[in-house]
C-alpha cells in the first residue's frame, strides 16, 4: 500500500517537473510553440533562427540554471535541517551566502570606491561569481576549523549566524560609502537571478553542483543517523567530526555555486525540504534527499516562470517570487499540520 | 551457562571534565568495578554524583581524565569506532521525537553499525530489526510515527534499537525517568529478562531504588567518595544502602527493603491487632509520630478489634475509649487530641 503510493508520488513528481521545464522554454516574452521548442531540442535546427538564439542562449541555459538552482538550494536545506535538528535552519544558516556577498560587495563596490575603475562593465560577470565564490569559501573555512573544535552542534550554529550578521555589517558599510550606480549593481545581484547564467558558464555550475549532490547521497546514512542527535549518531559508530566536514563541505559547494552564479536566492532551502516531509511522510533520507530535490526543481522552476510574466517584457527579480510562491505553502503546512517544531 | 568472563572492568578511572586551570572539575577518582555476562546492573546515586559522567565515559562519549574500561579484558582504545558501536549501545536521556520517523526506521537505525556505506537494510537486517521490536512487545507499532507513541512505548522502541544494534553490552541513563510507575516496572523488568535471555550485560542508572532492588542482578552504588558494588541483597544486609542518604532525613529499612523517613518519636502508644490491619494501622501511627509499642497495655493504646464484620479502632486512655470505623477518622482524632 505504502510503496504503491509512493511509487504514484514519484511517477507524478516527475511528470510535473517535466511539463514545467519544458513550459520555461516556451513562455516568456516571445511565446515558442511547443512543437518548435521539441524539434530544437531534440534535433538542434529550427525554421526560425531567432527561435534558436532564444532557446540556446537564454531559455535553455535559464531553465537548466533553475532546475540545479532547486535542486541544490533545497538539498543543502534539508540538511543544515538534520544536522541542527532545527526546522528553520536552511543552506545559509552557515553564513554561506553573506560571505558571498561581502565578496561581491568588496568587488562591485569597494573597487569602485578605492581605485579608478567605475566602470560597471569592467567588473565582468565571472569576476562577480569568483569574488562571490571566494567570499563563501572564506565563511566554510572559518566554519570547518570551528567545527572541528567545537563540540556542540548549536555553538557552531550561533557562530554561523554571528559570522553572517558580521559580514552583512561590513556589506552594510561599503554599501553606505559607494556611489549610486554601484549601490545598485550590487542590489541588484542582491535580488537574485537565474538569467545571468550562459552556458559556458553552466559548465562550471553544473559539474560544482553534481559533485555536491553526489557527496549529499553518499551522505543518506550518515544524515538518518544524526536524526537522533550526534550523542546516539556517535554511539552508533558515525565520525562525528568527518561527517560534519562532508555535510558543511558539500552544503557549502552546492549553495555555494549558486549563490555564485545566480545571487542569494531565499526560501527554497528552508520550505522546499518541509513540503518533502509531508509529500512523503517521511524522515528517511533515502526517500527524503531525492524527494527534496525533485520538490526544490520543481518549486524554482514554477518560480521562475511566474517571474518572467509570460507575455509581457520585464521579468521580476527571483528572490521575491521564490518568497512568495513559497510563504503561502509553507503557512498552509504550519496551520494543516501544527508541528514544525519537531519536523526535522 | 555461559562463563561469567568479566566483559566489563573499570580499574581507576577518575571522571570528570579536564580543565586546564585546576583540578576540582573532578568528580569521582577511584572507580573500579566489573560487570558480567547475564547480569542487570543498576547504578544508583544522588543526583549530581557523576552517574551520567561515568555512563558517558563507559559508551565512549566522554573521555576519562584517568585509569581504564576494559571491554573483554581489551582497552577502549584498541577497538575501532564500528567494532566499539558492535560492542556497546546507549540509550540517553534525550527524547527523541521525530515528526515522520516511523518505529521501524528509528529502531533499524540500530543496524548503523552492521550496514555498508549508503546504509542499505539487508534482509538479514530487516529481520533483526522486526526481532527486537518483538522482543520488546512493539512488532504491532512498526509502521507508527514515534512521535504519535507514549512515552512509555518510545522508551521500550529505544530499547528495541540497541538490541537491532546487537551488542553484548547495552547502557541506558535513567531509563525510568520520564515514566508512570507500572511502566516503571515493566522496563526494567524487560531489561532484567533481556539480559538473561539473550545473555547481555546490561546498565542502567536510576533513581528508583525498589525497583533496582526488586529487579537488579547488581547494583553500583555510587557514595560521596566511592562505589561499592555488589547484589541488592548483600548492600542491604550490610547496611550500605544506609550511606545514601547518611545527611538527610532518610533511613533504610532493612526488613522492608525500602527507604523511609526518619522520624523523630515523641509519644508513644501501645498496638493490639493482627495482620494487614496491624501494619498499616503501625505506618499510620508512625507517620503521626507516634512510637509504636505491641500489644502494651500500661499506656495508651488502639485495639483493632472485627464488630458486625466491620474493622473498628477502639482508642483506651486513662479508661475511656473511643471508637472509629477508619484509619482516617482515628487519625483525625489523635491529631486534635494531641494539639
Amino acid at each position: 500500500m505504502l510503496k504503491k503510493r509512493t511509487t504514484y508520488i514519484w511517477i507524478i513528481l516527475l511528470v510535473v517537473l517535466l511539463i514545467l521545464f519544458v513550459s520555461d522554454i516556451i513562455l516568456g516574452s516571445v511565446q515558442i510553440p511547443l512543437k518548435d521548442v521539441l524539434k530544437i531540442i531534440f534535433t538542434g535546427q529550427s525554421d526560425y533562427p531567432e527561435y534558436l538564439t532564444i532557446i540556446f542562449r537564454f531559455r535553455l541555459p535559464k531553465a537548466i540554471t533553475a532546475l540545479f538552482a532547486g535542486f541544490a538550494l533545497s538539498v543543502s536545506g534539508l540538511q543544515m535541517q538534520t544536522v541542527f535538528r532545527n526546522p528553520l535552519a536552511g543552506p545559509f544558516v552557515l553564513g554561506i551566502s553573506a560571505g558571498a556577498s561581502l565578496g561581491v560587495a568588496l568587488l562591485v563596490m569597494g573597487i569602485s570606491t578605492f581605485t579608478v575603475i567605475s566602470q560597471i562593465g569592467v567588473v565582468g560577470n565571472w569576476t562577480i561569481v569568483m569574488a562571490a565564490w571566494i567570499g563563501s569559501g572564506l565563511i566554510l573555512f572559518l566554519i570547518l576549523a570551528i567545527s572541528a573544535r567545537v563540540k556542540d552542534i548549536m555553538t557552531i550554529l550561533i557562530l554561523g549566524i554571528m559570522f553572517g550578521s558580521a559580514t552583512a555589517a561590513l556589506v552594510n558599510i561599503l554599501q553606505y560609502f559607494s556611489n549610486e550606480s554601484m549601490l545598485k549593481a550590487f542590489i541588484v545581484w542582491t535580488m537574485g537571478s537565474l538569467g545571468g547564467v550562459s552556458l559556458t558558464q553552466l559548465k562550471v555550475l553544473i559539474p560544482s553542483v553534481t559533485v555536491g549532490l553526489l557527496i549529499t547521497f553518499m551522505l543518506t546514512k550518515i544524515l538518518n543517523a544524526m536524526l537522533v542527535g550526534e550523542n546516539y549518531a556517535k554511539s552508533m559508530g558515525l565520525n562525528i567530526r568527518v561527517s560534519r566536514f562532508l555535510i558543511f563541505f558539500s552544503t557549502s559547494l552546492l549553495a555555494g555555486s549558486i549563490t555564485a552564479f545566480c545571487g542569494p536566492i531565499g526560501f527554497i532551502g528552508i520550505a522546499v525540504p518541509h513540503i518533502a516531509r509531508i509529500v512523503f511522510k517521511t524522515a528517511n533520507h533515502k526517500s527524503l534527499l531525492p524527494g527534496t530535490m525533485i520538490i526544490g526543481g520543481i518549486v524554482l522552476l514554477l518560480s521562475d516562470i511566474i517571474s518572467q510574466l509570460p507575455g509581457h517584457e520585464t521579468t521580476l527579480p527571483i528572490n521575491s517570487i521564490t518568497a512568495l510562491v513559497g510563504i503561502p505553502i509553507v503557512i498552509w503546512i504550519i496551520i494543516r499540520n501544527q508541528k514544525l517544531s519537531s519536523l526535522s | 551457562m555461559q562463563n561469567l568472563d568479566k566483559i566489563l572492568k573499570i580499574k581507576n578511572l577518575e571522571i570528570g571534565y579536564p580543565s586546564k586551570k585546576d583540578a576540582s572539575n573532578i568528580l569521582f577518582r577511584d572507580i573500579n568495578l566489573t560487570g558480567n555476562s547475564g547480569e542487570l546492573i543498576a547504578l544508583v546515586g544522588k543526583n549530581g554524583i557523576g552517574k551520567s559522567t561515568l555512563l558517558r565515559n563507559i559508551t565512549g562519549l566522554q573521555q576519562a581524565i584517568n585509569g581504564n574500561i576494559l571491554f573483554f579484558d581489551k582497552h577502549k582504545e584498541t577497538y575501532s569506532r564500528t567494532e566499539f558501536a558492535r560492542m556497546v549501545s546507549f540509550v540517553s536521556t534525550e527524547i527523541v521525537n521525530i515528526n515522520n520517523l516511523s518505529v521501524f526506521d528509528l529502531v533499524s537505525l540500530g543496524r548503523f553499525p552492521h550496514t555498508n556505506w549508503f546504509g542499505k537494510l539487508k534482509s538479514d537486517d530487516i529481520i533483526k530489526s522486526r526481532l527486537a521490536l518483538e522482543m520488546v512487545g512493539m512488532d504491532s507499532f512498526a509502521r507508527k510515527n514515534v512521535n504519535e507513541i507514549s512515552d512509555g512505548e518510545r522508551q521500550r522502541v529505544m530499547v528495541a534499537r540497541t538490541l537491532a544494534q546487537d551488542t553484548k553490552i547495552i547502557v541506558l541513563d535513567e531509563p525510568t525517568a520520564f515514566l508512570d510507575l507500572p511502566n516503571k516496572y515493566e522496563i526494567v523488568h524487560l531489561l532484567n529478562n533481556l539480559s538473561k535471555q539473550e545473555n547481555k550485560t546490561i546498565l542502567f542508572s536510576t533513581h528508583d531504588l525498589n525497583i533496582a532492588i526488586q529487579e537488579a542482578d547488581k547494583i553500583w552504588l555510587m557514595l560521596e567518595d566511592e562505589i561499592i558494588e555488589g547484589a541488592p541483597e548483600d548492600l542491604i544486609l550490610n547496611e550500605t544502602f544506609n550511606k545514601i542518604f547518611e545527611k538527610s532525613s532518610l533511613s533504610f529499612d532493612k526488613v522492608k527493603g525500602d527507604f523511609r523517613m526518619k522520624r523523630k518519636h515523641s509519644e508513644k502508644i501501645g498496638l493490639f491487632g493482627d495482620g494487614v490491619h496491624y501494619t498499616w494501622t503501625k505506618k499510620a501511627l508512625e507517620r503521626l509520630n507516634y512510637s509504636v509499642e505491641k500489644e502494651n497495655e500500661l499506656i495508651q493504646h488502639i485495639k483493632v478489634e472485627i464488630k458486625d464484620n466491620l474493622h473498628v479502632w477502639k482508642l483506651i486512655e486513662d479508661g475511656n475509649i473511643h471508637e472509629f470505623y477508619s484509619i482516617y477518622d482515628l487519625s483525625l482524632y489523635l491529631k486534635k487530641y494531641t494539639k
